[in-house]
């Protein structure tokens, strides 16, 4: 992954508040430059976002972003959240209706205080939707909205819940290429829910594993983000999917690459309108990969790539999910439990993938 | 149009749209907190705010007329600091500001009802005070309910009649309204002139009415995000 380490804010979360079917109950430390925080629906995730943009009642214990007491329940400290400078991006964007796309973005920029709605708006390439009102946009185009109007305030923590997840909008408009961007070139620290283990995995340095209001697993995202996430995701990574992000290559002998690292690069669809050097994000389903013990010859798809098992782990319904590291990436393969028994794939077995070209879609 | 009629006409409208402006504040206030408040005693507030449209508008105005008057408890304080409201164009004012009252409340509530209060949390986040958010989200997205409701009590107001003929009495050139000068010339038997002031109260109502429909249609033709 070519991504930078984004800027970072420590994160100090210890915090307890009564749901309806249980208590949240988050007591972790982060370093907090790129956290995803995953689970099921209704495990308190939204929750955990609302108690530090401070929309949440009722919440008890103690806030800390970037040194800055939020709250603190014991010593009366409950921080309005006007003055949070949290930069809150709901699932469903919320813009304001009587506000242009324009107006959004500059809703919470004020006199005397830093601004960065140029960049915001240059960042998601709003510049065509602007004088838009929001009942005019798509799904996707909201999201940017809401977005950039959240970035226009330069807030200390991007707070993001399912920003990919929203049901209006396509694969070819999620706003996935434009996180990376805002990760990466605005450099602000972002907290984001997810159920998308591919998203969490392209975006996230830490991730955050919450199980019925309680922290299952909390820490480094490639630690986290392996076997207990997807037992607990089971039900819900259907169309788990392998983000990859990088730099177009248009080789001499036609057609376009997308170089990952030194070690790895994909055939993908061949992308003529695109100049060599755009940085791209694309999208393999797991389970459009073939996973073969032998080297493959002779079938029709152009990316064979070799690459070791990592882990293999049942996913319910006779189903398993293999993880396989090409080159230091790492790669989720579906295949049913028969297959893995047959073939005897197991950790630290030599294979190789084939993904046909046509199954790495572009984001965007 | 004769004088006396111009003269009726103009009084007429200032009192409906004094009475409206007295009473935009404190409607609206009553509006958000009823639209927002979810505790206790919603209902009963509902009900008593309610009671000014289903009470017949006499009993009103004996009401008025009984607190106002010089020996009614109101009356008393107002007559120590020298003022008379009874029979005066301010009774006209009042008993049409409490008739109209109701209606802006209902309408300009369910105008702030249909306010997503989750926008207002947005617009907290983005660094608005609770007073800020007030006026940059929930006014302006609840405005037209605010407008309908003000043009029904204005319509109201400009037709009252019980509640005004009993606490200000029909007095030609001084509390006489439209409605009141109709009433007093059917009574003397003038029913070409009664007949004429219908026309231009018809007149005045169409107008009023036609306002309010037209702003409705254009609340209802808002596209929503």
């Amino acid at each position: 992954m070519a991504g930078t380490a984004g800027a970072r804010v420590s994160l100090e979360l210890s915090v307890r508040l009564p749901l309806a079917r249980f208590a949240l109950e988050v007591d972790v430390r982060l370093e907090g430059a790129s956290v995803a925080v995953l689970g099921r629906s209704g495990s308190g995730k939204t929750s955990l976002l609302e108690i530090l943009a401070g929309l949440r009642r009722g919440a008890r214990g103690r806030v800390v972003v970037g040194g800055r007491v939020l709250l603190d329940s014991a010593a009366g400290v409950d921080m309005a959240p006007e003055a949070r400078r949290m930069g809150y991006v709901p699932q469903d964007a919320l813009l304001f209706p009587h506000l242009t796309a324009e107006q959004n973005v500059r809703y919470g920029a004020r006199a005397g205080r830093p601004s960065r709605v140029e960049e915001a708006v240059a960042l998601l390439e709003l510049g065509p939707l602007l004088h838009r009102y929001p009942a005019t946009l798509s799904g996707g185009e909201k999201q940017r909205v809401a977005l950039a109007r959240a970035l226009a305030t330069d807030p200390a923590l991007l707070l993001l819940d399912e920003p990919l997840a929203a049901l209006d909008v396509t694969l070819k408009e999620r706003v996935l290429p434009y996180l990376l961007r805002v990760r990466d070139e605005a450099r602000v620290p972002m907290l984001y829910v997810t159920h998308q283990l591919g998203e969490a995995r392209v975006l996230a340095k830490e991730a955050l594993l919450l199980e019925d209001g309680r922290v299952r697993a909390a820490g480094p995202a490639s630690e986290v983000l392996g076997a207990s996430a997807r037992g607990l995701l089971a039900s819900e990574s259907e169309g788990e999917e392998n983000i990859l992000e990088g730099m177009l290559e248009r080789p001499s002998e036609g057609g376009t690459r997308l170089r990952v690292t030194e070690g790895l690069s994909l055939w993908v669809p061949d992308a003529p309108e695109l100049p060599p050097g755009t940085r791209a994000a694309y999208a393999v389903p797991a389970e459009d990969i073939l996973l073969s013990m032998g080297p493959l010859s002779g079938v029709s798809a152009r990316n064979v790539l070799a690459g070791t098992v990592v882990g293999v782990e049942g996913a319910g319904a006779g189903e398993a999910a293999a993880t396989v590291d090409i080159a230091g990436t790492r790669w989720v393969v579906r295949l049913t439990e028969a297959s893995v028994r047959e073939l005897g794939v197991a950790s630290g077995v030599r294979v190789h993938l084939a993904v046909k070209t046509a199954a790495c879609r572009r984001l965007r | 149009m004769t004088d006396d009629t111009t003269g009726l006409v103009l009084f007429t409208v200032t009192v409906a749209a004094v009475a409206t402006l007295i009473i935009l504040p404190p409607g609206v206030a009553a509006a958000y907190a009823l639209a927002r408040w979810r505790g206790p005693g919603r209902g009963l507030v509902d009900t008593v705010l309610a009671l000014p449209l289903v009470l017949p508008p006499t009993a009103v105005g004996l009401v008025l007329l009984e607190l106002l008057g010089r020996n009614g408890p109101l009356g008393r304080l107002l007559d120590a600091v020298g003022v008379e409201v009874v029979f005066t164009p301010g009774a006209v004012v009042l008993a049409s500001a409490v008739m109209a009252f109701p209606l802006l409340v209902r309408s300009a509530r369910s105008g702030f009802e249909e306010v997503d209060p989750r926008l207002v949390a947005v617009a907290r986040t983005l660094g608005d005070s609770r007073a800020r958010a007030f006026f940059r989200v929930t006014l302006p997205l609840a405005w037209r309910g605010v407008a309908v409701g003000a043009l029904l009590a204005f319509s109201r107001a400009l037709g009252e009649f019980g509640a005004t003929v009993l606490v200000a009495g029909n007095i030609p050139g001084r509390t006489q309204t439209l409605s009141l000068a109709i009433f007093q010339y059917t009574q003397l038997g003038q029913d070409a002139q009664a007949l004429r002031l219908a026309g231009v109260a018809a007149l005045l109502a169409f107008v009023a009415v036609y306002a309010t429909e037209g702003l409705t249609r254009w609340r209802g033709r808002r596209v929503r995000a």
